[in-house]
């Protein structure tokens, strides 16, 4: 039978569990040694939240100036945006962005360089800075630095760019409590009474899956 | 500087508390003798060092690593694990090698962290040479240390199930894992492919076993069990010991050399104390060492006399020689595109170690293939812990996230374990010159990948692809190259058994020809890698090296 994993209704079913599970030597020792205030078996998820982003405009940014930051966040989002599900604005990418670059010598001239010349081919292009846009007209611009077949001669440095920022953008999402809650992401759910089993019981070959998403 | 010299006369002075050092402290403990136990680095916490219940965004830079340290990580080491892993005492490299060799100093050694993959060797190993006619057989056979293994399996639990393979033999198992999706699919393409797909023997335990609880499948097993789950040393067999009140156990000690008397024999140990920088000996009746195979036959060849000038117990010139090595490489990856838009599915349970595909090449005849002997592949996949293919999939926007979203249970690779065979190029030396930061000379490595397991490397990625395809799978590629040398942490042979004292370091039980109350009880001791993993051996052999001594202690031969 496939474990079933953990929600909060469960909680005191942990409870019952870590109580017997404690009954083993040792374990009872330090296994639920952890800084929580609260008596609470290690649960691994439940109570790990991730703290809300600040808000772009009055975030203060460790490396890149205000500008650069804004322009940051508003890339992420193109990237990964607020639909049915959360984006990177919610998740923060652009705060994780920021940190990684002020941790990382090596990563600022690549994304000084790369917000600049998105500027500047904002500017050949339609006469206005990236952030003033039309997002049909920003969507338009990635589009041609993402794919492939669309790549352009002379736009090499944007193409760099947009894989640099698009990669840590992905890092930075799905490292965090939305974009894993995006994913389902196994690592949510830690506990598991039996080793998690196939349920496809008549279909060991998965033919014909009805796809969820 | 001053020598500090201790008083007291163990009666066994153990190198190491990895597989072979934990299981020897455990075992002379036991037989009522005193046994000193020297550990390289400190002992852990689990609590506070072990970091696998943390979730990325609990880490400084979200699980990533410090820019400023993480070029410096061993492939094994990363933001959970940081600080456990040795960096201060280095090593070198001979010109044309590369060899990365990750140690982990705290107490129990790798043990803390390994992949828990614990299969038997068999006759097909043990006899490989009269198989095949290259280089030498074990000096014993599978009947012989069957019963070990079986001892063994029963003190640490290892599930898995009777599979009926001579050249992968079964042992006492716990209930194995259940299969995920993708191993059903997977299996029945290596069906097609002619290729076994089985439960892996995995050392964790699905049901509790012997006062240690049963694992909750969080999955993060390689950054430390914190409910000891799966054996370790520090779990499983330190506190049998140290309830025998019959251990002290040295941290932070630093092994030099071994000591020896007016007559060669062995009589301690010379350390440094990490914190004090100091040299202190020690002494005892019989010397263990189990600091895994580099390390063991670093010692030894530091341990430099009038009587041994080229290593203790060196007579034979073998010490450090023969050393063999798995070559690892991913051998081929790609994804299911009956799993898209599935939901997600606790994949990586285990680290995703869950089935193997054992040994099946040379099986009814020694030379069927263009290689001598054989080797095996671990399958990995399904919904990970971060969505690494992303990046073969191009775009932006809603559809890009919604895409990732769909393909998150669908990837599927493999990397492949392949022993080498022992090279006359392949050896551990003292480097003439660099020392390291205590002031003990390093090993100096030298080795190659040789033609036979470069052919299987070749072999395991046209093996891979057909699997994937006869999967119903997509095909997205294999790596460029194997892995480098020392990355599979499975180094055999520096100090390999055998009867003739001429060509071997060692005799059927581990015991040095040239010095008779000097052991050696780790991997360096085993004549090749194999095809399947070393710390379930290692705890076997050890087990039998051990009720050796202690008979030889009792009558009185030590």
């Amino acid at each position: 039978m496939a474990g079933q994993s953990i929600e909060r209704r469960d909680v005191l079913r942990i409870l019952t569990l870590a109580a017997a599970a404690s009954q083993f030597p040792g374990f009872k020792d330090w296994a639920f040694a952890h800084d929580h205030s609260s008596d609470e078996p290690h649960l691994h998820a439940i109570h790990q939240k991730q703290a809300a982003p600040a808000r772009a405009e009055t975030y203060k940014p460790q490396f890149f100036t205000p500008e650069e930051y804004l322009l940051v966040a508003h890339l992420t989002e193109l990237i990964i945006p607020t639909d049915d599900t959360p984006g990177a604005r919610e998740a923060g990418v652009s705060e994780f962005i920021d940190f990684m670059a002020a941790s990382d010598p090596q990563l600022q001239p690549p994304f000084r360089r790369g917000l600049t010349w998105m500027n500047a081919h904002a500017i050949k292009l339609h006469g206005a800075r990236f952030m003033n846009l039309s997002r049909e007209q920003a969507i338009e611009i990635l589009s041609n630095l993402a794919y492939k077949n669309r790549h352009r001669l002379g736009e090499e440095d944007g193409q760099a760019f947009f894989s640099l920022i698009r990669e840590y953008t992905l890092m930075g999402f799905y490292t965090s409590r939305l974009g894993m809650q995006v994913l389902d992401a196994p690592s949510l759910k830690q506990y598991y009474t039996d080793s998690p089993a196939c349920p496809h019981v008549d279909n060991r070959e998965h033919r014909d899956l009805k796809p969820k998403y | 500087m001053q020598i500090r010299k201790t008083r007291k006369l163990y009666d066994a002075i153990v190198v190491g508390t990895g597989a072979g050092g934990g299981m020897a402290i455990k075992t002379l403990c036991e037989a009522g003798l005193n046994v000193l136990a020297l550990n390289s680095g400190r002992r852990l916490d689990p609590a506070k060092d072990f970091r696998n219940h943390k979730l990325s965004y609990d880490l400084k830079y979200r699980g990533f690593g410090d820019p400023k340290k993480r070029d410096q990580y061993y492939h094994i080491e990363n933001e959970y694990s940081d600080g456990l892993w040795e960096h201060g005492i280095t090593y070198t490299t001979a010109p044309g090698t590369q060899w990365e060799w990750p140690r982990c100093h705290a107490v129990g050694g790798k043990t803390n962290f390994w992949g828990r993959s614990a299969a038997r060797f068999g006759d097909i190993d043990f006899r490989a040479a009269s198989l095949d006619g290259f280089g030498a057989d074990w000096p014993l056979t599978y009947k012989e240390i069957a019963p070990y293994y079986s001892r063994v399996e029963r003190m640490i639990g290892v599930c898995s199930t009777v599979q009926n393979r001579p050249s992968n033999p079964d042992g006492e198992y716990l209930p194995p894992f259940n299969f995920r999706c993708l191993d059903y699919i997977l299996q029945k393409g290596c069906e097609a492919a002619g290729v076994p797909y089985l439960p892996d023997r995995h050392a964790q335990l699905t049901r509790s076993h012997n006062g240690h609880p049963k694992c909750h499948y969080c999955g993060n097993c390689t950054e430390g069990c914190d409910t000891g789950s799966f054996f370790s040393t520090p779990w499983f067999l330190l506190p049998a010991a140290e309830k025998t009140g019959k251990l002290e156990l040295r941290t932070d000690a630093v092994a030099r050399r071994v000591l020896v008397n007016q007559k060669g024999d062995a009589s301690g140990m010379a350390y440094i104390d990490r914190k004090s920088k100091q040299e202190v000996e020690v002494y005892g009746k019989i010397i263990i060492l189990a600091a895994s195979c580099v390390e063991t036959a670093r010692i030894m060849l530091n341990s430099t006399s009038r009587h041994w000038p080229a290593g203790i117990a060196n007579s034979s010139g073998q010490v450090g020689r023969n050393l063999c090595d798995h070559l690892y490489g991913t051998s081929g990856n790609g994804y299911l595109p009956q799993l898209l838009g599935q939901p997600s599915f606790p994949d990586n349970i285990s680290s995703a170690q869950i089935a193997w595909m054992p040994r099946w090449q040379n099986l009814e005849n020694p030379r069927q293939e263009k290689f001598i002997r054989g080797y095996s592949v671990y399958p990995y996949g399904g919904c990970g812990d971060y969505p690494w293919y992303s990046n073969r999939l191009e775009g932006f926007g809603g559809q890009f996230k919604r895409d990732i979203k769909r393909y998150y249970p669908t990837p599927v690779g493999f990397y492949c374990q392949i022993p080498s065979l022992p090279s006359a190029t392949n050896f551990v030396e003292i480097d003439p010159e660099v020392k390291d930061v205590y002031g003990i000379p390093v090993a100096r490595l030298h080795f190659q990948w040789g033609e036979n397991e470069l052919l299987m490397w070749e072999h395991a990625k046209n093996i891979c692809h057909d699997v994937i395809k006869a999967s119903g799978g997509e095909y997205w590629g294999a790596a460029d190259r194997p892995e480098t040398p020392g990355y599979s942490l499975h180094e055999t042979g520096t100090c390999r058994m055998g009867d003739d004292p001429k060509k071997f370091v060692t005799n059927r039980f581990g015991q040095c020809h040239d010095v008779a109350n000097l052991y050696c009880c780790d991997a360096s001791v085993f004549l090749s890698c194999t095809d399947k993993t070393t710390t379930l051996s290692i705890l076997a052999f050890t087990l039998r090296t051990c009720e050796y001594l202690i008979e030889n202690f009792r009558a009185g031969k030590h």
